[in-house]
């Protein structure tokens, strides 16, 4: 292997990102805290690209499932990446312990089981992990990797009640009338920045070149107006459409705030309800939803 | 020096947008930003950094330059002349006002933007001191005072349950005067409060970068391997151009539409793959190694150079919202200058 | 915006599969079906060649209504082409809905060469229910 792609600390508390380190003696400086969330799969594609060289990569259950998603689009060679699996009892918000805990005085958090222990000044502070978790981690299904060439612990189980919250938004807002849907997501998208941190990240967009760049013809343009901004968004959900394994990684890196994996979230469901359930990234030799098709399928519209 | 009481806030924005069109820092699921004031709206007086910074009111993400229409003769329309609406901007920070001034020598200077001028005119910015500069903020560095920002036409002050407002400019004096019959004189009492809260903002910071030497150090680093060890974990998204309140890079883009049509200029930002391809297939800064080195040479090297100032303000949005953390925090670190406090 | 007489005249773009729906707009034609005026049809090779893109971008850049029309299940010239479509258009459709977009402004039907009756009829009701709802103001571009 030429290098390990994993995690180390960085300046703050709330910062563990993604190291790319080929010095095996540097070995130490890989982490594992309650805030090593990013995902190091998608830097796969560039590896590859550009060096011929063995990788090795440490994945979290939704990582794992990126993999999946490389594999299955055939973005990826299996056999140049040793896959390091890491069961995960899920990360913490940084904001939500912001909300309790003087940022500044904090020193350390560390997760033991099921709870949150942090260094605020000298004094140490226990706290049950659920309420500081990320809100994707706990709608996840999967915290164990469903593809790896070493497991380095034993298996957590999954949180209970995972499955009830997975829709819980999605049905809310379907619930409300077209029009106070419509400036819903209005208000959502009137705060996006249309800097593509959500497309940038996600395994699941990984074309070579993204539509969205093309400048001939250009299918976007470029000046931030709501209608450019609602096709950016609904182009985007669409693309992953059958294929978004849930990682939640656009929404929660992205800076404004948009609920992007509620809209991912609307369309698994509504793929479930017509075409029979479906987990993308568990199984990277099925055949996604849209890429394939049944005589009997229900439609959506007037087959008359 | 005047002031105003918290309680009374509510009738002095509605005094103040009466007089201009009023933008105040407010909170919307969950993200602050800076909106119209309107009758009722709750004023985020407590939050630091709006998300998206306020070089927009001058240099917006999107703006059309200039219109067409094709009939016996072209008709051209330039959208200059109309900007600038008679607006106050209420609580910028002191390191977004400190950004002002850098984003004038880009775009006061020759060639001078119109539309940026009129609109730096007609905007009244009134600056809302830190009180609790969080750990991301290292404005301090740049010799920025998070209590004090000179570049503001009115400063205020948070002292508990007042406001106390300084007239910095004339610009500044004249809203004070309009709004006079709402605000009441300052005591020697709240003058010294004021002093105090400005002696205990050094104290207030936990962060702050050394940046000695660091343009100079630059000179010799296009070349070096730093970079490539640096870019790899960057995904070439914009957020930290388009949250940075001195990034000022821009784009022109034209809407055509049968015979007619408009030139909009947006925010373009340096870690886009198509920043700057060329029409033609080449790109020159084909990788991401090239568009990282090129934002922090730009900030830390190229615009001192230029116009003598590091292009930061030490807001912290960068270090806080980039996904993959990779800040100029990091950098000034790593290349120079030691960062203390952490 | 098209105002005749004070009445809203949508303008509604049809995506018409060259194999059948294209042969129903034909054969509507040359039976002397009047139908309404407000459709503009746009050729293509198959109802799957209709990237949901084409659909968001027609609605961008004028439309009021979008209709996309193949052939019925199991006629596909390519074999299979209009099965992909349902899919895909069933979960595009559905997620405009749940965005706020008015249901009615983004159609998709079948409709074989032989059914110019049909097509004439289709055609008409789409432009009568989009007449109803008025402009698409919600995905234009403002300018």
């Amino acid at each position: 292997m030429a290098a390990v792609i994993g995690w180390r600390k960085k300046d703050f508390w709330w910062q563990s990102p993604v190291v790319f380190l080929e010095d095996p003696a540097a070995a130490h400086r890989l982490v594992w805290d309650p805030f090593t969330v990013y995902s190091p799969v998608k830097f796969l594609l560039e590896w590859q690209a550009s060096c011929a060289a063995k990788v090795g990569i440490f994945v979290k259950g939704c990582d794992s499932r990126g993999i999946n998603r490389l594999l299955q689009d055939k973005r990826l060679e299996r056999e140049r990446v040793v896959v390091y699996g890491v069961p995960c009892g899920g990360k913490a918000d940084a904001e939500k312990i912001r909300a309790s805990f003087p940022a500044k005085g904090i020193k350390d958090v560390t997760l033991l089981g099921e709870q949150l222990v942090l260094t605020v000044g000298d004094r140490e502070v226990r706290v049950a992990a659920e309420a500081y978790l990320l809100d994707k981690c706990l709608t996840c299904r999967h915290p164990n990797p469903v593809v790896y060439d070493k497991l380095l612990w034993e298996e957590v189980l999954p949180r209970q009640r995972a499955d009830e919250s997975r829709f819980a938004r999605v049905q809310a807002v379907a619930s409300l009338a077209t029009e106070e849907r419509f400036f819903y997501w209005q208000r959502q998208f009137e705060r996006c920045i249309r800097c593509f941190a959500c497309r940038n990240t996600c395994p699941a967009c990984n074309c070579r070149v993204c539509i969205f760049d093309q400048a001939e013809p250009r299918w976007l343009g470029k000046a931030n107006d709501p209608a450019d901004t609602l096709n950016y968004h609904i182009i985007r959900a669409f693309h992953v459409a059958g294929r978004c394994f849930e990682c939640g990684e656009c929404e929660r890196i992205c800076p404004a705030g948009v609920p992007l994996q509620e809209l991912n979230r609307k369309l698994i469901k509504d793929i479930n309800e017509a075409y029979g359930d479906y987990e993308a990234g568990l199984d990277a030799t099925d055949q996604p939803p849209l890429g394939t098709y049944r005589g009997e399928d229900p439609a959506g519209f007037d087959e008359s | 020096m005047k002031k105003v009481a918290k309680t009374k806030l509510a009738e002095l924005f509605s005094a103040m947008a009466a007089w201009g069109k009023l933008y105040v820092p407010a909170v919307s699921d969950g993200i602050v930003n800076f909106v119209p004031w309107q009758e009722g709206l709750t004023v985020a007086l407590t939050a630091l950094n709006v998300l998206v910074p306020p070089k927009k009111f001058f240099f917006p993400q999107t703006e059309t330059v200039l219109s067409y229409e094709m009939g016996e003769d072209l008709q051209l329309e330039d959208f200059a002349c109309r900007a600038g609406e008679r607006a106050i901007l209420f609580a910028a920070r002191p390191c977004d006002v400190a950004s002002f001034a850098m984003m004038d020598k880009v775009y006061l200077d020759e060639p001078l933007d119109e539309a940026y001028r009129r609109r730096r005119e007609n905007t009244t910015v009134i600056a809302l001191g830190c009180s609790e500069p969080d750990e991301a903020c290292f404005c301090r560095s740049f010799d920025i005072d998070a209590t004090k920002a000179p570049g503001a036409d009115v400063l205020a002050i948070d002292i508990g349950q007042e406001l106390v407002l300084v007239a910095q400019t004339e610009k500044g004096e004249r809203l004070i005067s309009v709004l006079n019959g709402l605000l009441s004189e300052a005591t020697s009492g709240d003058e010294n409060r004021v002093k105090d809260e400005q002696e205990k903002n050094e104290g207030r910071y936990v962060t702050s970068v050394n940046l000695r030497g660091m343009m100079e150090k630059l000179d010799g680093m296009f070349a070096a391997d730093y970079w490539e060890q640096l870019y790899k974990r960057c995904i070439g998204c914009g957020t930290c151009t388009f949250l940075c309140p001195t990034c000022h890079c821009f784009d022109l883009q034209e809407y055509a539409a049968g015979r007619r049509g408009e030139r909009i200029r947006c925010w373009d930002a340096c870690m886009f793959a198509d920043f700057t391809q060329m029409a033609g297939g080449h790109n020159p800064r084909p990788s991401q190694k090239e568009r990282v080195r090129q934002r922090f040479m730009h900030k830390l090297n190229y615009f001192p150079h230029q116009h003598g100032d590091y292009a930061c303000v030490g807001c912290g949005r960068c270090v806080r919202k980039c996904p993959v953390n990779l800040d100029i925090l990091e950098v000034i670190q790593e290349v120079g200058g030691a960062v203390d406090g952490l | 915006m098209p105002v005749v007489n004070e009445r809203f005249e949508p303008l509604i773009v049809a995506f018409c599969c060259n194999w059948c729906s294209y042969a129903g707009a034909d054969l509507a034609g040359i039976s002397r079906m009047s139908y309404a005026s407000n459709v503009r049809i746009i050729r293509v090779p198959c109802s799957s060649r209709v990237n949901p893109g084409f659909i968001i971008r027609a609605f961008q850049r004028g439309a009021d209504g979008v209709l996309v029309a193949g052939c019925h299940p199991g006629d596909c010239h390519y074999h299979s082409g209009n099965f992909f479509t349902r899919r895909r258009l069933t979960v595009l459709k559905q997620m405009i809905e749940y965005l706020g977009i008015e249901p009615q402004r983004f159609q998709v039907r079948w409709i074989s060469g032989s059914e110019g009756a049909k097509f004439a009829m289709v055609m008409n009701s789409v432009a009568e229910e989009i007449r109803l709802l008025g402009p698409n103001r919600k995905l234009r571009d403002v300018r």
